[in-house]
């Protein structure tokens, strides 16, 4: 683009819409930082912060690989094997993702805390109504379609001619699969990993819906925004919601970095 | 040794119907046909990622249906050449033996004399993205080559390469053959190459066996007007230069 484009009205014109708009987002966020930076010491000393935190790195961790293992298989099943009502599957897989995160929280509420198949769940031990088990399960349910798109077109961007060349060459159809597809996908897994932690780190509203906001139980960094903004801690507020943005720049920075945008599918989320 | 029986396929919009060809064991035998007639599936179909809709491939008298990939001791260098692009040359043709717990010091023997007579042990750290066409077309061929197998499918072996390397390679496969031994089913669509290299000649038309036969056979008498419309007029010198 050797064309000067401000000696074109039409392009000036264009050009001053998008400029404005970067100067929104950057006004907006830059807002929030400019409040909440120079406090950020002292608020992650509170024992709030802190406990918000560590919650919030626990449930997003373990929601994270438990999306990781799950996504691959399904993923690879999508991409390769041929199963009946596949185009069924692909859009039902999809439906979370295009609820609102509050509906699913709904759905999530309902299901383990009225059906007979979640006071069972309860009985053996495994409580999701208002526990951290309920805030990992929230996470899971709202990333785990994205992690399973992510995957599917990681996988699908293989060739499965590599993998019959393997099979050629001795490999069962599981050696295949993880020595060639899985490592081929690497990028891919990184990347979704990354974007699909993040996305748990500031999942609010299903988390909100099935495992609620109580300070010191189920506060992590997004509730404990939500809980200190209500109340009119604005320090604490603040903290969180850096927190927040800090680690939504570097995981799209990430992201961005191992071709996220080269994925299909994933463009614009 | 290689017996397709009335074998049918169909993917997708495309065909094959009642696909009959008999390889002999050892033999070099190469499939000639226009783009697009299905010589890459029925390689595939013999290296078993298809299973025929109708007929049988045998291999040594045997029904393949229920033999895996990996237990048909089959080399496949493919059109593309579908090195393992994570894996550098070295790693990419000691795959097979190191699935197979070879131990290493055989391994690295094994690599080391295949690459010497390929002429790549200049290459074997390089990774695959970083080679032309001719030297991925020999790690191909090393990476198949290795597991010593019974049957070697190749591709369209030498259709990226400049005339040069061509005339190089040819000779050199024809070499290969003699030196292991295998029987080898390779797939072109240039006149010159089936000529100077296959023992016998199968043309395919259209997903359709046409006519099998020696060289000069084949392109000496057509046995129809459509083969003959796909051969050309000219005889070929490669035929009489043998
Ligand atoms: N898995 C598949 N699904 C659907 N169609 C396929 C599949 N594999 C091959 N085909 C189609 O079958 C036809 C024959 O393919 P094939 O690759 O065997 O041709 P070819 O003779 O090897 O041609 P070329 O010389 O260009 O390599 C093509 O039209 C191709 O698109
Ligand atoms: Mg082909």
């Amino acid at each position: 683009m050797k064309k000067l484009w401000w000696k074109d009205k039409f392009n000036i014109f264009m050009a001053a819409i998008a400029y404005l708009t970067l100067l929104f987002i950057i006004a907006a966020i830059g807002t929030v930082i400019m409040k909440g930076f120079p406090h950020i010491g002292k608020s992650l000393a509170t024992p709030e912060i802190q406990f918000a935190v560590k919650l919030s790195l626990y449930t997003s961790l373990i929601s994270t690989v438990l999306c990781i293992v799950i996504a691959i298989p399904v993923a690879f099943v999508l991409a390769r094997v041929d199963i009946p009502f596949k185009s069924l599957f692909n859009t039902l897989l999809d439906l979370p993702l295009a609820l609102p995160p509050v509906v699913s929280g709904v759905c999530l509420l309902l299901f383990f805390g009225t059906t007979a198949f979640g006071a069972w769940l309860e009985e053996i031990g495994l409580p999701f109504v208002f526990t951290i088990k309920g805030i990992i399960i929230a996470q899971i349910f709202v990333n785990l379609p994205f992690m399973i798109r992510v995957m599917k077109s990681t996988i699908l961007s293989v060739s499965p001619r590599l993998e019959f060349i393997a099979r050629t060459l001795g490999c069962t159809p599981t050696q295949a699969f993880w020595k060639i597809t899985l490592p081929l996908s690497r990028n891919g897994i990184i990347a979704g990993t990354v974007i699909t932690w993040a996305r748990a780190l500031g999942e609010f509203g299903a988390a909100l819906m099935l495992a609620g906001a109580t300070r010191f139980r189920t506060e992590t960094l997004p509730i404990s925004l939500f809980l200190n903004m209500s109340t009119g801690d604005l320090e604490e507020a603040m903290a969180a919601a850096n927190l927040l943005i800090i680690i939504s720049i570097i995981s799209l920075y990430i992201f961005n970095k191992l071709g996220g945008d080269f994925i299909g599918g994933t463009r614009g989320v | 040794m290689i017996k397709l029986a009335d074998v049918s396929i169909t993917l997708g919009d495309f065909s094959l119907k009642n696909v009959h060809l008999e390889i002999r064991k050892g033999e070099f035998f190469t499939i000639l046909g226009p783009t697009g007639t299905g010589k890459t599936v029925i390689l595939e179909l013999i290296a078993g990622l298809y299973r025929p809709d109708a007929g049988k491939v045998l291999i040594n008298g045997a029904d393949s249906e229920n033999i895996p990939p990996e237990k048909r001791e089959i080399g496949f260098v493919y059109q593309d050449y579908a090195l393992f692009p994570h894996l550098n040359v070295y790693k990419n043709i000691a795959f097979g033996p190191r699935l197979r717990k070879m131990p290493p010091s055989a391994i690295k023997e094994n690599v080391q004399g295949l690459a010497d007579m390929l002429e790549i042990t200049h290459l074997l750290a390089r990774f695959p993205g970083t080679l032309s066409g001719g030297e991925q077309q020999r790690v191909s061929l090393a990476r198949a080559l290795i597991m010593k197998p019974k049957i070697l499918l190749m591709d369209e072996p030498l259709s990226a390469l400049d005339p040069n390397t061509k005339r190089m390679l040819c000779g050199e496969l024809k070499r290969v053959h003699e030196k292991y031994r295998c029987t080898v089913v390779h797939v072109t669509h240039d006149f010159n190459e089936a000529a100077m290299l296959a023992d016998r000649i199968g043309v395919i038309l259209k997903g359709k066996v046409k006519q099998v036969g020696v060289p000069r056979e084949v392109f000496e008498r057509p046995r129809d007007q459509e083969v003959k419309n796909f051969l050309g007029v000219e005889p070929l010198k490669a035929v009489y230069a043998r």
